[in-house]
């Protein structure tokens, strides 16, 4: 059911093979047998140790993230459950160290300490390694069903969050706080505290109501940083907690959806970057002056911002691939775009960014200005998620937290249509009337050359598709004299009567490719089988997973990876210039699926200029 | 800052209060006849121009519909300085709000332009049943300080556009000019504030 194959190497691009946890992925589906057999097996190293054991395997890392969630899946028997904490290696070493404090073999797997205080897993792992009684959990009850819902999150809750088209702007569940069972069952909590441990923000529920909550979160991160470390993950079955401090700033994210640790983290650093963007860093002195202070009404009407984030995080690669994507366009239309922008940046504007909802028809920033990818995400979330935005032109201090965290620009916002915007950030506050007029001159040129249709022409016919992709002897007979969109072989060009219903040539259903220099990534569109929403936050998961292990510190730079599970076949090649990543029909031949990777990245090559942004030069960072 | 040249004035308005007062509200009532009922809040600041005729003059308001949200309280002199005329709204079922509209009040008394023309709008006026400031209130506060008072509503536009109306009418007649309409020069944008402290 479950193979994995670590040794393969595309033998026709001649890169070295490199060896990978063969971890399966424990998605949904997977057989509760198997998964359990496999928590047995892989669980050991691990399940061992009682009490507290530290263990300096930073390797295993990944390993054991994947055996814990194991465990928890095999829903049944006496599979033990462990609870491990991720510190710092303040005291140890060599970089990280795995603490597995408390691994009571409990009868139920996700059970902590024998019910306790059950809905926390957090603090109950915690207190269970470290004897402080359970002070911090006091305002939980002990209630095995509620723990038990906890478990089976996915029975219903955040079914709505499921769907991209199904966002709603703004907080929802504003009802709920701890002690409700439906807040407790939710996948996903994300939290922002101060460090006196006032609450800030959070995903679910009303933050006022869940002060105690907030306290107890404080606590286990002051406890630890008390004896001078510093709290990074804590695993009690099912969930991770993920602690991420900046500064006064606390952020956690409780989650039991399988993601990984890294990117979970990741997104901590995103929540705490869009925090910046709107405040700027210096917040932290509110907080010098006293520490009591109180953030909520600064963020206030912000909640579809957050939201918003966290979504993405299901749905945009960008959130982990930490690059941005362009919408496919002529090359000359992308160029002509770019030299307005240019002048305008001349003309004293910092950045100016010419945007189709999340992706980039063209942008430009003075010189020696660069825009981080992971800004350009964070300022798009901002403005699409916000209403107001597209009432009229808006002028409005934003931060971006990679350019400089502690100073606001000022950001003169228009939306020209529905979907498409410029954004001219600038550091002079009384420029608003300049950058209205910068923009009356980008709207002459746009309206000239008639690129705002262009502009819906490619959202309607989408990206580069895997039916598109020629096979073999089709690549060489068309090399791309197509000046037309990305979206290149239209009509009867297309493959699709081919491989009707089954993605592209050679069971390939999906690609993303990374381009390192120019910071950008292209990623192909959704075609069946992967069409739900469900299917493609699956496979994200599954890219996420794959981009953490290659990706992970210690383990030397792996270059290819061919994993493959009940649901997808996975292959990732990075070389100095690219990242691949590419899903195939799990039955798909190794052998052809190498072949078709090499195909893709000729295919992108020979796109390069209507899918990428070329020449931006401020972006050579 | 308004101009007067063959009786078209140009004229900066601001628009202050407290979150969910409905400055917005009010804004989109009068420039786009258009009401939502859960407008989001705004983002620093939202720019917006109308054109209105009144018996002796063509009046063009630069309208600056600022965000009530406290983060942005320091930005509201940006918008304020160089000001021909404030609107300043609270909501009539939400005595903090009337509150917080004195405030801005007072700042506008002390840092704005002394010749403004400053309105009280008491908007929502149409939830009879919610009210907690009476008219009275609100006009007795109105004169004492100077301001003239309407209660509003946008949802059913109810003296929206009598509001800037007779804001037209109030204005000054002649007054230096300041960001001419139609086509400003990069560096009129650094005149703003200087023009703002010399209105005759």
């Amino acid at each position: 059911m479950t193979t994995s194959d670590s040794s393969s190497s595309p033998s026709s691009s001649g890169t070295e093979s490199a060896d990978l946890n063969p971890s399966s992925d424990p998605g949904t589906n997977s057989e509760r047998v198997q998964s359990q057999l496999e928590s047995m097996n892989l669980s050991q190293p691990s399940e061992v140790s009682d009490g507290s054991h530290t263990d300096y395997g930073g390797g295993d890392d990944d390993a054991e993230e994947e055996e814990e969630v194991a465990s928890a899946n095999g829903n049944e028997g006496g599979v033990s459950n462990g609870i491990s904490v991720r510190e710092d290696g303040l005291a140890g070493a060599s970089g990280e160290e795995e603490v597995e404090p408390s691994s009571s073999r409990a009868e139920h797997p996700v059970e902590m300490e024998a019910g306790e205080e059950p809905p926390s897993p957090t603090s109950s792992g915690y207190d269970g390694e470290r004897g402080s009684s359970g002070g911090a959990t006091s305002t939980y009850k002990a209630d095995d069903a509620s723990e038990d819902e906890i478990r089976e999150a996915n029975v219903d809750g955040d079914t709505a969050s499921q769907h991209e088209a199904a966002w709603l702007p703004g907080k929802r569940h504003v009802d709920e706080d701890d002690a409700s069972i439906s807040w407790r069952k939710r996948k996903k909590h994300f939290f922002i505290l101060s460090n006196s441990g006032k609450p800030i923000y959070s995903r679910y529920g009303d933050e006022h109501k869940l002060a105690g909550f907030s306290a107890t979160l404080q606590a286990i991160i002051s406890f630890v940083e008390n004896g001078g470390d510093r709290v990074n993950l804590v695993k009690a079955g099912k969930h991770q907690v993920v602690f991420l401090v900046k500064g006064p700033i606390y952020l956690v994210c409780i989650s039991c959806t399988d993601e990984t640790y890294e990117y979970l983290r990741g997104q901590l650093d995103l929540l705490y970057g869009q925090m910046i963007l709107i405040l700027t860093k210096s917040i932290d002195r509110c907080f010098e002056k006293n520490a009591k202070f109180d953030m909520t009404p600064l963020l206030g009407g912000t909640e579809a911002v957050f939201s918003s984030l966290v979504h993405s995080f299901s749905w945009n690669p960008a959130t982990f691939l930490h690059a941005y994507t362009c919408l496919p366009l002529p090359f000359a239309l992308r160029q002509s775009t770019g030299s307005i922008l240019q002048d305008v940046c001349a003309s004293g504007v910092l950045f100016a960014l010419l945007m189709c909802r999340h992706k980039v028809v063209s942008l430009s920033g003075a010189q020696k200005a660069s825009l981080h990818p992971d800004d350009l995400l964070l300022l798009s979330n901002f403005v699409m998620s916000s209403e107001s935005f597209r009432t009229s032109e808006s002028f409005s201090p934003i931060c971006l937290p990679r350019y400089n965290p502690q100073a606001f620009l000022h950001a003169y916002v228009h939306f020209f249509d529905d979907d498409t915007y410029v954004m001219l950030l600038t550091t002079r506050s009384d420029a608003f009337y300049h950058l209205k007029d910068c923009r009356i001159r980008i709207e002459a040129v746009l309206l000239k050359s008639n690129i705002l249709s262009t502009v819906q022409r490619s959202i309607a016919e989408g990206g580069m598709r895997v039916e598109d992709l020629p096979i073999d002897r089709r690549l060489r007979q068309k090399p791309s004299s197509t000046s037309n969109q990305g979206q290149d072989t239209s009509g009867p060009e297309r493959l699709r009567d081919v491989s009707v219903g089954t993605g592209g040539p050679f069971g390939l259903w999906h690609f993303m490719y990374r381009s390192i220099y120019l910071d950008q990534y292209i990623s192909s569109e959704f075609s069946p089988p992967v069409t739900t929403h469900r299917q493609q936050k699956s496979l994200y998961r599954a890219y996420q997973k794959l981009y953490a292990s290659m990706h992970e510190k210690g383990l030397g730079p792996h270059k290819t990876q061919y994993r493959r599970d009940e649901n997808y076949s996975l292959l990732c090649w990075v070389t100095p210039d690219f990242e691949l990543y590419a899903a195939f029909d799990p039955l798909a031949d190794k052998a052809m699926a190498i072949k078709m990777c090499n195909q893709v990245c000729q295919r992108v090559k020979e796109l390069e200029n209507e899918v990428f942004l070329q020449g931006a030069s401020p972006f050579s960072w | 800052m308004a101009s007067a040249g063959n009786k078209n004035i140009n004229a900066k308005l601001v628009l202050l209060g407290d979150v969910g007062a409905g400055k917005s509200s009010l804004v989109l009532r009068f420039v786009k006849d258009q009401f939502v009922e859960f407008q989001e809040s705004t983002i620093g600041a939202a720019f917006f121009s109308q054109t209105l005729a009144v018996n002796d003059a063509t009046v063009k308001f630069e309208i600056w519909d600022t965000a009530g949200q406290e983060r942005y309280h320091s930005l509201a002199p940006m918008y304020y300085r160089g000001s021909a005329a404030a609107i300043i709204v609270f909501d009539v079922t939400n005595q903090a709000s009337f509150e917080r509209a004195k405030k801005w009040v007072q700042e506008l008394q002390a840092q704005g332009n002394p010749n403004m023309v400053m309105a009280l709008a008491g908007n929502k006026s149409d939830l009879l049943d919610a009210r907690k400031v009476t008219a009275e209130e609100a006009e007795t506060y109105a004169q004492e300080n100077g301001l003239f008072f309407m209660e509003t509503s946008a949802k059913t536009a109810a003296n929206v556009k009598e509001i800037f109306y007779e804001i037209a009418r109030r204005l000054p007649r002649v007054q230096p000019t300041e960001n001419p309409s139609g086509m400003v020069l990069p560096d009129r944008a650094m005149d703003r504030a200087v023009s703002s402290s010399c209105c005759a």
